[in-house]
């Protein structure tokens, strides 16, 4: 009787913890709800109308992105990072690939040490690369340019995915060694018809998670572009918000959504890769 | 793990065809053959290493070499020695910088590590965990720069928080939230754990779920309590995983920038600057390149004592 009293207890006790953590969970995502309503009102509603009510016309929204874009060039910014974080991760996931191949598999002296020298790529704080960058760019004109922009991204995402690849690879050596014999095949033949192939998972959740890096960095485009067309998504976002922003709230809200939008769709098609992203730790990558 | 590196790829080797002028003569390759054999692995490295080295490490090396000069980007740099260093370590500005990045750092362990243990341990047991713990990570794939978009919001005069405060009858406790330090760092410390509590928690979800489900059961018989359970059996056995939450929390809050700057730029007055908020402020908006480098290097030196630990831990676990 005692015992089954307890158990009573117990089963309530959970599920007044599963009310509590709906509610938390329900309130953590209350500012997504948020963004979305005041992007789809005028400056005028949005200052008069309660926070959580619904607006008068939801296809105020695409005027509200048209004119963000027009004080901020975030639409130019859509188009530049989606070229930055496509084309620049897939180079990083090319090139890591080739380098870790080389580290894992093939005969080359000290490749612990050729490891570390490129992996120490991911712990300087992205402090110890501007002013070099900057005036670098600057010099050889890559200041300003979406191939600059380009080449940095690349170069940025280049050691995690060594990182990535190399542990990778070493699991798969002896495969990959009885594979090559068999068929006889060039070193270069080797990597891509039978290494890259078998590499397809992590290369696919490399590519995703360089992908939304580049797409969510701020900084490096505020240093290294200044012009629309140049300038990444994010440092055109970052102009109109904040305390010294220069769009109206409705403006800033209809520009964070937009933002946002690409990896939130990655996010959902591919919510696996992303999971197991932090489970590999990306290391402030 | 470097020996296995040297598993050679000789069986590989004995087969390959090789170019025509190879079967010409397979006995005696040219000289020229036999040194693009031995070159030829390193080949596969080079992209790699000039970007690494060319921009991120020559960067490095660079930025420490500026760090010991005077410096505006236009004359030539002096050489100042240690003076940049002394200039940072008895500048307020600098001092206050550094102050607001531990309280940052404290912060964050507080907030995003301790809540997330604290979700973690709850939710585990609870049967909707997948859609809740979905809802609490989607602030983590918001750009740092989205997620201060939003809380700016939230924090203006007119906003979701002082408009909310109002509603409920709470007025006394409006103000404007990001205009007097320390509230404005920790109103910004609260907006950058909204976004980074989804993924600490999935963490120790993960560290919870390689607990042994016989050790919990056998600790249960022996009458331990849901305090006990945790203090004396989840807690130490999460500790690989806590120590990278921990050193993960850490170098981020030390590498603060852009939520910061988004949000006041570091103002009103300078309050609310992190060191990394203040190094782009002396290289960009007052060029004093030297200065900045100093700050960068002294900034690179705390990070990377932390990375040391973190290499360890990861490296050790790389099989995860």
């Amino acid at each position: 009787m005692i015992q089954r009293l307890s158990t009573g207890k117990q089963s309530l006790d959970r599920y007044l913890v599963l009310g509590l953590l709906c509610l938390f969970a329900l309130a953590w995502v209350t500012p997504l709800a948020i963004v979305t309503l005041s992007s789809m009102k005028t400056p005028r509603e949005q200052s008069q109308s309660a926070i959580l009510a619904l607006p008068e016309n939801a296809a105020m929204i695409l005027d509200n992105i048209a004119s963000a874009s027009e004080l901020s060039g975030i639409g130019n910014g859509l188009v530049s990072s989606l070229i930055y974080a496509s084309v620049g991760s897939l180079t990083a996931v090319i090139v890591a690939s080739s380098a870790a191949y080389s580290i894992a598999m093939l005969k080359i002296r000290f490749p612990f040490f050729w490891f570390l020298i490129i992996y120490s790529g991911t712990v300087f704080p992205f402090q110890m690369y501007l002013m070099p960058l900057f005036q670098m760019y600057q010099t050889v004109g890559l200041y300003d340019t979406r191939a600059g922009m380009l080449l940095f991204y690349s170069a940025i995402a280049v050691p995690f995915c060594i990182f990535v690849f190399r542990n990778y690879f070493i699991g798969m050596q002896g495969e990959v060694i009885e594979a090559a014999s068999l068929d006889g095949a060039s070193s270069f033949q080797t990597w891509l018809r039978i290494v890259l192939p078998m590499a397809k998972a992590p290369a696919l959740f490399l590519f995703v998670t360089q992908f939304s890096w580049i797409w969510n960095d701020f900084l490096f485009g505020q240093v290294l572009a200044k012009s629309d067309d140049v300038r990444p998504v994010m440092t055109s976002l970052a102009m109109l918000s904040g305390t010294y922003g220069k769009g109206s709230i409705p403006q800033q809200m209809a520009g964070a959504l937009t933002a946002s939008i690409p990896t939130l769709i990655l996010f959902f098609a591919l919510q696996k890769h992303f999971m197991r992203g932090i489970v590999l730790n990306t290391a402030g990558e | 793990m470097p020996e296995t590196n040297q598993v050679s790829t000789e069986p590989l080797r004995h087969k390959v065809p090789g170019t025509p002028l190879d079967r010409a003569s397979p006995a005696a390759p040219t000289r020229a053959q036999a040194l693009f054999r031995k070159i030829e692995p390193y080949l596969y490295l080079l992209p790699a290493l000039l970007l690494v080295g060319g921009l991120l490490l020559y960067s490095v090396a660079h930025t420490i070499a500026i760090s010991f000069t005077d410096w505006d980007l236009i004359t030539p740099p002096l050489f100042a020695g240690l003076k940049n260093y002394i200039d940072a370590i008895r500048d307020p500005t600098f001092t206050r910088s550094f102050t607001n990045t531990l309280v940052w750092t404290g912060g964050s362990l507080l907030l995003p590590v301790g809540g997330g243990l604290l979700l973690a341990v709850v939710l585990e047991r609870i049967p909707g965990q997948r859609v809740l713990k979905t809802l609490i990570y989607l602030p983590a794939i918001l750009s740092t720069t989205v997620v201060a978009a939003i809380w700016s919001y939230v924090y203006t005069n007119h906003g979701v928080l002082n408009e909310t405060l109002r509603w409920v009858g709470l007025d006394a406790l409006t103000r404007p939230w990001m205009v007097f330090a320390p509230t404005n760092t920790l109103a910004m410390i609260v907006a950058s754990s909204w976004r980074a509590l989804g993924p600490s928690m999935v963490l120790f979800l993960v560290g919870l779920q390689t607990i042994p489900p016989e050790l919990i059961e056998a600790a249960k018989i022996d009458g331990a309590g849901e305090r006990t359970l945790f203090w004396r059996i989840k807690l130490p056995l999460l500790r690989p995983i806590t120590a990278i939450v921990v050193i993960m929390s850490v170098i981020g809050s030390f590498m603060t920038f852009d939520l910061v700057w988004v949000m006041t730029q570091g103002g009103p007055g300078r309050s609310s600057e992190t060191l990394a908020v203040t190094m782009y402020r002396q290289a960009f908006i007052m060029w004093r390149m030297g200065y900045a480098g100093a700050v960068a290097v002294i900034l690179s030196t705390i990070v990377i004592a932390f990375s040391v630990f973190y290499l360890r831990a990861t490296l050790k676990r790389s099989a995860l």
